[in-house]
């Protein structure tokens, strides 16, 4: 055991590194953290929100209007992606009608996809923090509506979606629970597979920690005609 | 069982007119293998099962993945849909994807403490130079595979990793223009490259498993080192089969529930193993605001980074690499193992500290601190090979033990 | 030697290592075969939809569905009264051979079995030929005015196939004497208005 102390200090620093990185990368205000869940009724809402808002401007083409019906965790009826999808065909992405000129005409840049946002960004945290960060710039350099505390450098391009800039305090629970439920959609959409694939790991890992064990037993047995 | 099976007349006959046989009981069941190997010798035998695991995962990605860069909708390409396709479309084809790229950083992690082994314990003294040089051929030859493969989903990292370092090579004095012209087949990054980086990334890992023969011949003819680093006597060694063949399944089994860990519940690895940079599609028009190679290679670009001119960087790198193959000759001890050189111990040590620190220092956004740290690390990196030949000439030794 | 070997525990710790790992090797391929199966975005797109009232009374149109060709004749009353006084020439005439899709899930009266169609008018088949796939040429008009003697004197119109000659009548129904052996094959599809078929 001794003689493997040495490799310790280093799996220390390794392990150690690891989250201290991740930190390290962006350095802005720390994010709010909403509670992102991923049951049929807050993705089915926050679907509604990315249709009603989101696709305004911003696409999710690699979902399509028939993954709504065969993801097991949103199974969208039909009738609801029947009206959702109007003449597009089911084999069509949620995409939005603005062209990328036109967008570049009134935002200046054209809107990401969103369809994995949550991955090439810090998570579902960071969309509802963008979501619900928009304020008045202290030092009055930004607009409003474009001033928000999460994004990096702060000068956003994207108006403030769901008005929660200046809003009603009356609404700030409804707007709240929009952008939460909007973030736990897109945090869905960006890997579709991972309820599956968390769930499946659990039985893999007990299955190998089992044979681990059996293997761990079998050496030692067969060990213990070798002296030392 | 497996005695049986030898027996049968079908191995009998492939046998008489193969050698399977005889060469099986040789380099298999019988081969002798000193009785007091440590754990630390479980990475040989994890890191062929990884380069097998690397293989399959990346033929069945093959099926289905697209090497071009044609832009799609929304700014992406056909090689990133493809690979999103993989993601959600094909059966299990997350599972396949997350296989090959905890894979890449799991064969570098099992890879560098085999090194760490080796060199702890001297196995690249006399007579094992040949399978040590061997072995650091096998990390450069995967090195550049694990580069050309990270192009291919053509993620933002994807592009301005592989902008960076054909740069590099840019930066040899003659031949770099001509160098980074054949890596690069254009004027910058494209689908030329990404076209030839695919196929030279399903070329490499062939090269790769017939290098690992020669590394395992090599080893069969100079037979393994030990902890001790004496030459064990007949009472020293066992036969492989049952010993190790068990204790390497022990192996192959705690590895793998760790390496499931990862795929199943951490596949991105903290950002480590599929870094966020690369969900966003490859934009030749916009940098990302830190880039740095994945974990594995770090080290070596700290090294580049920790010098302040470019042609000195990009020789101090390869200088980094170079000098592995020279350690059997720098090493003038006579003693293997470190548990016998208390001063080999100390500088050894501090050498994979060394490292672990470059490593972090090329991962983390680069700033004065780190900076400072990053040149000394570099300072203790090349120290090791500079002071390596004058101390272990006079080095005082503990006793060795008669056998093993 | 401390202990004598306990041979029992270490053959049933073997076995027992033994069949877990084959277990888990097993448990391993399941995903790698099962991703060569036709993937999501390819099963969704398995269905076609076609206007039938987009094709001229008597003309052929092939369309592709799940990537293959598929026939949609609109054929006249001629055509239709033309498939009777043939039969003792056909290998199959009622549709009746035991082989996939030879027969159909909608073949419920004795005239959709030899028109091969749901509305007689309209014929929806699969457009390879049912001896080695290669697509049959649409020769409509009886005898050998048009054809020369690429079919025979008799010929009553229908389908000839180029690669080794087989010949099938209007209504899909293969000829005594070609090489193919069955009907060309039925597709899966239905009516989802009163012109408009859904296919898969």
């Amino acid at each position: 055991m001794k003689r493997m102390l040495w490799s310790a200090p280093i799996l220390g620093i390794v392990i150690a590194c690891a989250p201290a990185a991740g930190f390290a990368a962006e350095g802005n205000v720390p994010l709010k953290h909403p509670n992102i869940t991923m049951d049929q009724k807050t993705l089915r809402e926050g679907l509604q929100v990315f249709v009603d808002v989101c696709m305004g401007c911003h696409s999710a083409k690699y979902v399509t209007y028939g993954d709504l019906m065969r993801y097991p965790e949103i199974a969208l009826p039909r009738q609801q992606v029947d009206d959702l999808r109007g003449n597009k065909s089911l084999l069509d992405g949620l995409t939005t009608d603005l062209t990328p000129a036109d967008a570049k005409v009134s935002y200046g840049k054209v809107p990401p996809d969103l369809s994995v946002i949550t991955r090439s960004r810090q998570g579902a945290d960071y969309v509802y923090s963008i979501l619900t960060g928009f304020a008045h710039d202290p030092e009055g350099r930004i607009p409003d509506g474009h001033y928000n505390i999460y994004f990096p450098g702060n000068n956003i391009a994207m108006p403030d979606p769901l008005t929660w800039f200046q809003h009603d305090p009356a609404d700030e629970k409804s707007i709240e629970e929009q952008a939460r439920s909007v973030s736990s959609f897109l945090a869905f959409i960006s890997e579709p597979h991972q309820l599956q694939r968390e769930s499946l790991g659990r039985y893999v890992i007990a299955f190998l920690v089992l044979l681990t064990a059996v293997l761990w037993w079998l050496k030692r047995e067969i060990w213990k005609d070798v002296q030392h | 069982m497996i005695e049986r099976m030898l027996n049968s007349s079908l191995a009998q006959w492939l046998d008489e007119r193969s050698g399977i046989v005889g060469m099986i009981r040789k380099h298999v069941l019988d081969y002798p293998t000193p009785k007091n190997l440590n754990y630390m010798w479980n990475f040989g035998s994890l890191a062929m099962l990884v380069l097998l695991l690397q293989i399959l995962s990346g033929v069945f990605l093959a099926m289905f993945y697209k090497p071009s860069a044609m832009a799609t909708d929304g700014g992406y390409t056909m090689a990133f849909d493809s690979v999103e396709r993989i993601m959600r479309d094909v059966d299990y084809g997350w599972l396949i994807r997350y296989i090959h790229a905890v894979g890449a950083s799991a064969f570098f992690f099992i890879i560098y403490m085999h090194f760490a082994r080796g060199l702890y314990y001297g196995s690249y003294k006399k007579p094992r130079e040949l399978l040590w040089i061997v072995g650091v051929i096998i990390l450069l030859v995967m090195q550049a595979t694990a580069f050309f493969g990270y192009l291919l989903p053509w993620g933002q990292m994807s592009y301005w990793g592989a902008t960076v370092i054909t740069n590099l090579f840019g930066a040899v004095p003659v031949i770099g223009g001509f160098i980074n012209e054949l890596l690069r087949g254009g004027f910058g990054i494209g689908d030329p490259t990404l076209n030839r980086f695919f196929s030279l990334h399903y070329l490499f890992p062939m090269i790769l498993v017939a290098i690992v023969v020669a590394h395992l011949h090599a080893l069969h003819v100079v037979h393994s080192n030990n902890p001790t680093g004496v030459e064990p006597g007949k009472k020293g060694v066992i036969p492989f089969h049952p010993y190790y063949t068990v204790k390497d399944l022990f192996g192959v089994g705690v590895f793998l529930t760790v390496f499931c860990y990862f795929v199943f519940l951490n596949p991105t690895g903290w950002g480590l193993f599929i870094e966020p940079d690369n969900f966003s599609p490859a934009n030749g028009f916009q940098t990302p605001a830190h880039i740095a190679p994945v974990w594995y290679l770090t080290p070596w670009y700290s090294i580049l980074r920790a010098f302040p001119d470019k042609l000195m960087g990009v020789t101090a790198m390869g200088l980094s690499m170079l000098l592995l193959f020279f350690i059997p000759w720098l090493d003038r001890g006579r003693v293997r193992s470190a548990r016998y050189r208390p001063m080999y111990r100390q500088m050894v040590l501090l050498f994979f500290l060394s490292v672990v620190v470059l490593g972090y220092c090329g991962h983390a956004a680069p700033n004065e601190l780190l900076k400072t740290v990053g040149r000394v690390a570099t300072a203790v990196y090349f120290g090791f090979f500079l002071f390596l030949p004058i101390i272990t000439k006079h080095e005082k030794t503990r006793p060795l033990p008669q056998d093993v | 030697m401390s202990e004598p070997t306990d041979h029992k525990r270490r053959n049933f710790l073997w076995g027992l290592a033994s069949g877990l790992g084959a277990a888990g090797v097993a448990g391993v391929a399941v995903p790698f075969v099962k991703s060569m199966l036709p993937a999501a975005d390819t099963l969704a797109a398995s269905t076609t939809e076609f206007d039938l009232s987009t094709i001229v009374s008597g003309q052929m149109v092939v369309i592709a569905w799940q990537g293959k060709p598929v026939f949609v004749v609109n054929r006249t009353e001629k055509m239709l009264e033309r498939l009777h006084g043939y039969e003792a020439k056909l290998k199959d005439p009622d549709s009746r051979a035991d082989y996939p899709h030879v027969e159909a899930a909608w073949m419920k009266t004795e005239e959709q079995r030899y028109t091969r169609a749901i509305k007689p008018e309209y014929l929806v088949l699969q457009a390879n030929c049912t001896h080695l796939g290669c697509i049959p040429l649409y020769k409509p008009s009886p005898g050998q005015a048009e054809w020369g003697d690429s079919v025979p004197e008799w010929w009553p119109g229908g389908f000839h196939c180029p690669c080794h000659g087989s010949l099938y009548d209007l209504a899909g129904r293969v000829f005594d004497g070609s090489p193919a052996p069955y009907n060309l094959y039925t597709v899966p599809y239905m009516y989802t208005a009163d012109a408009k078929i859904l296919i898969g």
